[in-house]
């Protein structure tokens, strides 16, 4: 196929896969029950199960969590424990297809079709870590929930969400000196861009900060501190970050369902964000000031 | 006393593996370059060959080496991209950082320089996720990239943060390069550089010197190039390289002599280079970082 515009310079369009926004994030872990305690005290309610496997859809608004507990057959993914690990995430685009092979002849690794959560043929690459990043299209079509999955009788299938709270990022933890490879991999599979420093959300503005080409989703990258530099580098997806009109008023919502938030002095509920603790060893959320559906607003 | 930054390459050794990763913590080196038939080609197999390297307490420098990977076509391309994965995969597990990658010597290979950066810069991104940095080298015996001037140029081109390149001295030194070719490149580029000299004063064919490249070579010292070989890792420390120096000796007669034997002829060559070439003191743990925050 010839390329219409090889003869102009004309600059590669901003969003080359037509990326739109996070089909859904995925969990592993060996006791999803504990997990699914936490996830409901967030707002999100079970929606659906798989036929054949070991996984749930949870939902609330626009957000879609799937709780894997299936033990994986593929080296570098996850094998679930009881920690629950972040070890997925899709990302809606205008061709699945298109957009997985392109992301292969760049250099992204392939997984095989056994391995996927859903025995569906969403096509996925080997992410940070031991993770995964699949591409979902159709979306606004029909559910990829539809075939493989079951629903749950008599419950509402598309439960509201609090306070207006949709996916708005993800923290990726990197090893030492590794910021420039992971903006690489990320802008070049993605379209994603790094944000100037001086353009930070929320409350932990450590790290670089790379923005989805569809402008609503964020993921930031963390090197270990000085002192941990020398440590081994292990790297993973360490948290899923919120956005919310009214950080304040969701907080209170959520404290009020036994959800708790970090109070240090460094780190503490404002306007701009909060934090929750840790459960169950290693799940944590972050609020993010931010109005649904729309670019974030920069502090 | 040996530095951190010097280390041994299991091809110049004989013997099992096992007694290839002694020999060399025994003569007081920190880090190996691991050939990778020497761990695939374990005889208890490549998860034993893996775990060798992991429990000698060695630092991997790298695993070496990918071969004729740039240039090639459909199923050449696809196999090919195969193999480095593969390579990837056990560069890993040995918890190395760093693939060497040796231009191509094939003649299925396009010359396009656009289509090796291309190429390459794939290759390096199938190694982000990893945390494996790849270092292209020049080959002599090479049509597109014969020497580290070449291969910085490609590098360039394809422009990938982990993508770098290694340098031999040994081609440095028989193709009679001036140490001032190190000028034109970024010393943060130059991931790796190997050591090793020949007996011979001159190299008089491109035979030859693929066979005193790959049978000949000798350990820094010992042979008849020390001043040409001092002077260019001076330049080299000059110009603000603080990675790693392997000895990459590829010598039908150390093949015949016990490892330990051939290890010492190392420890004696990074002896010499350390403290007498580049004139260090002390060694410190951690030189690399140390050096490059300094000059930050």
């Amino acid at each position: 196929m010839t390329n219409l515009m090889d003869r102009e310079a004309v600059s590669e369009p901003h969003n080359v896969l037509g990326m739109d926004g996070i089909e859904f994030i995925e969990f592993a872990t060996s006791k999803p029950q504990a997990l699914v305690g936490v996830l409901e005290r967030m707002g999100f309610r079970p929606v659906a199960r798989h036929r054949s496997r070991e996984v749930e859809l949870y939902r609330q608004g626009g957000m879609n969590i799937i709780v894997n507990a299936q033990a994986a057959d593929v080296p570098r993914t996850v094998q679930p424990t009881e920690r629950p690990v972040l070890s997925a995430f899709a990302v809606r685009v205008r061709d699945a297809d298109a957009a997985f092979h392109r992301a292969l002849e760049l250099g992204a690794w392939e997984i095989p079709v056994r391995a996927r959560a859903m025995e569906l043929n969403i096509p996925a690459i080997h992410g940070v870590g031991e993770s995964l990043i699949y591409f979902v299209d159709r979306h606004d079509e029909f559910s990829i929930y539809d075939i493989d999955f079951r629903a749950i009788p008599k419950v509402d299938p598309n439960p509201p969400a609090l306070g207006g709270l949709h996916f708005f990022g993800l923290v990726q933890y990197i090893g030492s000196e590794r910021t420039a490879d992971w903006v690489e991999f990320y802008s070049q599979i993605f379209g994603f861009a790094p944000l100037p420093d001086s353009k930070r959300f929320g409350i932990l503005p450590k790290g670089l900060l790379l923005e989805s080409p569809c402008r609503t989703f964020y993921l930031q990258l963390i090197e270990p501190d000085d002192l941990a530099r020398f440590a081994p580098a292990e790297e993973h997806l360490q948290r899923i970050g919120f956005g919310t009109p009214d950080v304040l008023s969701t907080v209170d919502v959520l404290q009020k369902r036994g959800v708790e938030f970090l109070t240090s002095e460094k780190v503490h509920v404002s306007e701009r964000g909060a934090l929750t603790t840790a459960a169950l060893g290693s799940v944590m959320f972050e609020l993010v000031h931010n109005e649904p559906g729309n670019a974030a607003a920069p502090r | 006393m040996i530095f951190d930054d010097f280390g041994m390459d299991t091809a110049s050794l004989a013997g099992s593996l096992e007694g290839k990763l002694a020999a060399v913590r025994r003569a007081g080196f920190s880090q190996v370059m691991i050939a990778a038939n020497d761990v695939v080609g374990h005889p208890s197999g490549a998860k034993a060959g893996v775990k060798a390297v992991r429990d000698s307490g060695l630092r991997v420098t790298g695993l070496e080496a990918l071969r004729d990977f740039e240039g090639l076509d459909g199923r050449m391309h696809a196999y090919k991209v195969d193999v480095a994965k593969s390579m990837l995969e056990v560069c890993g597990e040995l918890g190395g950082r760093l693939l060497l990658v040796e231009a191509t010597t094939s003649t299925h290979a396009a010359a396009d320089a656009e289509r090796i950066a291309r190429d390459l810069r794939m290759l390096a991104i199938l190694a982000i996720p990893m945390g494996i940095r790849i270092a292209y080298k020049g080959m002599a015996w090479s049509r597109t990239t014969k020497n580290f001037a070449a291969a910085g140029d490609l590098v360039f081109r394809a422009n990938c943060p982990n993508l770098g390149v290694a340098i031999d001295a040994f081609d440095v030194i028989a193709a009679r390069i001036s140490r001032d070719e190190l000028d034109a490149i970024d010393p943060e580029q130059i991931y790796l550089v190997q050591l090793s000299d020949y007996m011979w004063q001159e190299i008089r064919s491109a035979e030859e010197e693929a066979a005193t490249a790959t049978h000949f070579r000798v350990f820094p010292g010992e042979g008849a190039h020390s001043d040409g070989l001092a002077d260019f890792i001076t330049k080299l420390d000059a110009i603000g390289y603080c990675g790693n120096y392997s000895f990459d000796v590829y010598n039908d007669d150390y093949l015949q002599m016990p490892p330990e034997t051939v290890a010492q002829r190392a420890q004696r060559a990074a002896e010499w280079l350390g403290e007498t070439v580049l004139r260090r003191a002390l060694p410190i743990p951690n030189m690399e970082r140390l050096r490059r925050t300094a000059r930050a």
